[in-house]
């Protein structure tokens, strides 16, 4: 492949890449791929890309005039193969629609009722907070580090996952479970408590429901895990930041 | 040119060309094939499909902005290093250029993505094999990225030590395993592609602007050349997660011995840059010991699946085993040494 073609395609997929990184920015759907914290260094990278679209496309620019004042060099591009690699994730992002990970992957992600994250911070901060404030991940914590648990018992609570269906569990009762994402999708791991509804089997499996009740508990595997006892479930989109970060 | 041939074959014989039976063939054979697949399967297949995809692009869009920093490190060292300033700076004898690779490594803010085209780089500039090893193995967990990631995670404390001890102590051992090779030509693959675009530098004294220009356009290359086997190492990476069950690894992960095991395994497996693994390793410190996670934080900057593809384009293959196979060994080693010490 002539360098000054090379180049072009080059200048073209850089191009391409920055367009698709930032319309994952701009969609909000870049947090179904990586944490939070980390999307200041997309935003570093899609600009850039956007420099290194510019410079190349100058220099194509630049190579045409010397060629038209007839200083033509004769050179040779890198292997052209390197650039169809680049092709790989634009079409995996362009293709399958941006899913975030739910319970199909449960048998190779794993998927837990309690916590196995050691934070830093102690969970006295969670006291703090308004128990309708309290994500699944809260409430897992809560009832993981303390040892008495009966403080909680009747708290309101309101909580957002998605549904998944167990055969530890009742007729009436399904998990809302939530991806923990520390970097991006490839840490994630699954948590889940447990809701009480009485039309439980309504709800469809990866459905996104906002589930608002009193708090109770049930064990499980000989484990002690928070239960809401449903007052309301309602279906909800699916939240901006499908993951929660520990 | 198949056209043409195609129907030259027709009109001269009344036969119909074989391989257009043969198609026919497998088509009705694909499609009873897919009639007996059941819904219930390809919902399996669209689903893994997702996972793959959602990881496969996780890890991608994490590493890329990584990645086109250790291409512009590589790109200004090129610009804006000599040879001569390089030996002045970096001692030649064995043990010394293995310390000081390790701690330049310190200086430059690259994870294990961008620290290989850019060592491979230094090389160029005629850094010693030793010093270029231990800092290929070194900058990925010493720079202070990693450094106040670590401490963010764990605090202050004995974690962030004993990584970082650890660490130097492997870089610097297999930087001096790497200088009983006296000709670099057995160790490292030469390079072919570097565009002669630095020979118009040359004519005059170019310049800042020519030299940034220059920079850019072998970022530009670089980016390419190892975003391919970034990508090819994700995908590996993502099909591996998307078929083994990392809870079942992590279930038979007991033991003083098999549980650093496990815990090298799922560094190589994840795959996740070494600034941030410290985040992911803190969720194993409930089930795992201090020595196992000590031995993943050690173990995943240096070797990965992503690492070790990119480290296929730089080395020689056999190089490669010893860059695998030595800090794999001192990682386990470490692990049941603090394993045995605090059960």
């Amino acid at each position: 492949m002539p360098k000054r073609l090379y180049r072009s395609f080059q200048a073209l997929l850089l191009l391409v890449l920055c367009i698709f990184l930032a319309s994952k920015l701009a969609s909000g759907k870049l947090t179904y791929y990586i944490n939070l914290r980390f999307i200041p260094l997309t935003i570093f990278g899609v600009i850039f890309l956007a420099v290194l679209a510019q410079t190349l496309f100058a220099e194509i620019k630049r190579s045409r005039q010397l060629a038209q004042a007839g200083d033509d060099e004769h050179e040779h591009a890198p292997a052209s193969s390197n650039l169809w690699f680049m092709l790989v994730p634009l079409l995996i992002g362009v293709l399958i629609p941006a899913r975030p990970l739910d319970s199909s992957a449960f048998a190779t992600k794993g998927f837990n009722t309690s916590s196995p994250l050691v934070s830093a911070d102690s969970s006295a901060q969670l006291f703090e907070t308004d128990s309708e404030e309290r994500n699944v991940l809260d409430w897992i914590k809560l009832f993981n580090y303390e040892t008495d648990i009966s403080q909680f018992i009747g708290q309101k609570a309101s909580v957002i996952g998605f549904v998944y269906f167990d055969q530890s569990l009742n007729k009436n009762q399904f998990f809302i479970s939530r991806f923990i994402i520390s970097c991006c999708a490839a840490d994630g791991f699954a948590i889940a408590m447990v809701g009480e509804w009485p039309q439980a089997t309504n709800l469809e499996k990866d459905s996104w429901v906002l589930v608002k009740g009193t708090i109770q508990s049930i064990t499980l595997n000989e484990q002690v895990v928070p239960l809401i006892k449903a007052d309301s479930v309602q279906a909800v989109p699916v939240p901006e930041q499908p993951y929660l970060f520990p | 040119m198949v056209i043409i041939f195609f129907v030259q074959k027709t009109t001269s014989s009344s036969r119909l060309p074989r391989s257009f039976i043969i198609s026919i063939v497998i088509g009705i054979l694909l499609i009873i094939v897919f009639s007996m697949i059941s819904i219930g399967f390809l919902s399996w297949v669209w689903d893994k499909l997702n996972i793959f995809a959602t990881v496969f692009l996780g890890i991608f869009i994490e590493a890329i902005p990584y990645l086109l920093l250790g291409t512009l490190a590589s790109g200004l060292v090129e610009v804006f290093l000599d040879r001569d300033q390089m030996s002045k700076w970096i001692s030649h004898r064995p043990v010394a250029a293995a310390i000081g690779g390790a701690f330049m490594g310190m200086i430059f803010p690259v994870c294990e993505c961008g620290v290989v085209p850019l060592t491979r780089r230094l090389f160029n500039k005629g850094l010693p094999l030793s010093a270029g090893i231990s800092f290929l193995l070194a900058a990925p967990v010493l720079n202070p990225i990693v450094v106040f990631s670590t401490a963010a995670a764990f605090g202050w404390g004995n974690m962030l030590f004993w990584r970082m001890g650890i660490s130097l102590v492997i870089a610097v051992v297999v930087g001096i395993v790497f200088s009983v090779e006296k000709k670099p030509s057995n160790v490292l693959i030469p390079v072919l592609t570097l565009s002669h675009e630095h020979d118009h530098s040359q004519r005059e004294n170019p310049s800042i602007a020519e030299k940034i220009r220059q920079a850019l356009l072998i970022t530009a290359d670089e980016f390419f050349e190892m975003g391919r086997y970034l990508i090819l190492g994700a995908m590996l990476a993502a099909g591996l997660q998307t078929f083994i069950p990392q809870a079942a690894l992590l279930a038979i992960g007991s033991g003083p011995i098999l549980s650093v095991l496990v815990m090298l395994a799922l560094a190589i497996v994840l795959s996740i840059c070494s600034t941030v693994d410290a985040f992911v390793a803190l969720g194993f410190l409930g089930t795992f010991s201090f020595g196992s996670v000590l031995s993943f934080l050690v173990f995943g900057p240096m070797v990965d699946i992503k690492s070790i593809i990119m480290y296929l384009q730089v080395f020689r293959r056999r190089a490669v085993t010893y860059l695998v196979a030595i800090p794999f060994m001192m990682s386990l080693l470490a692990g049941v040494i603090f394993n045995y010490l605090q059960p």
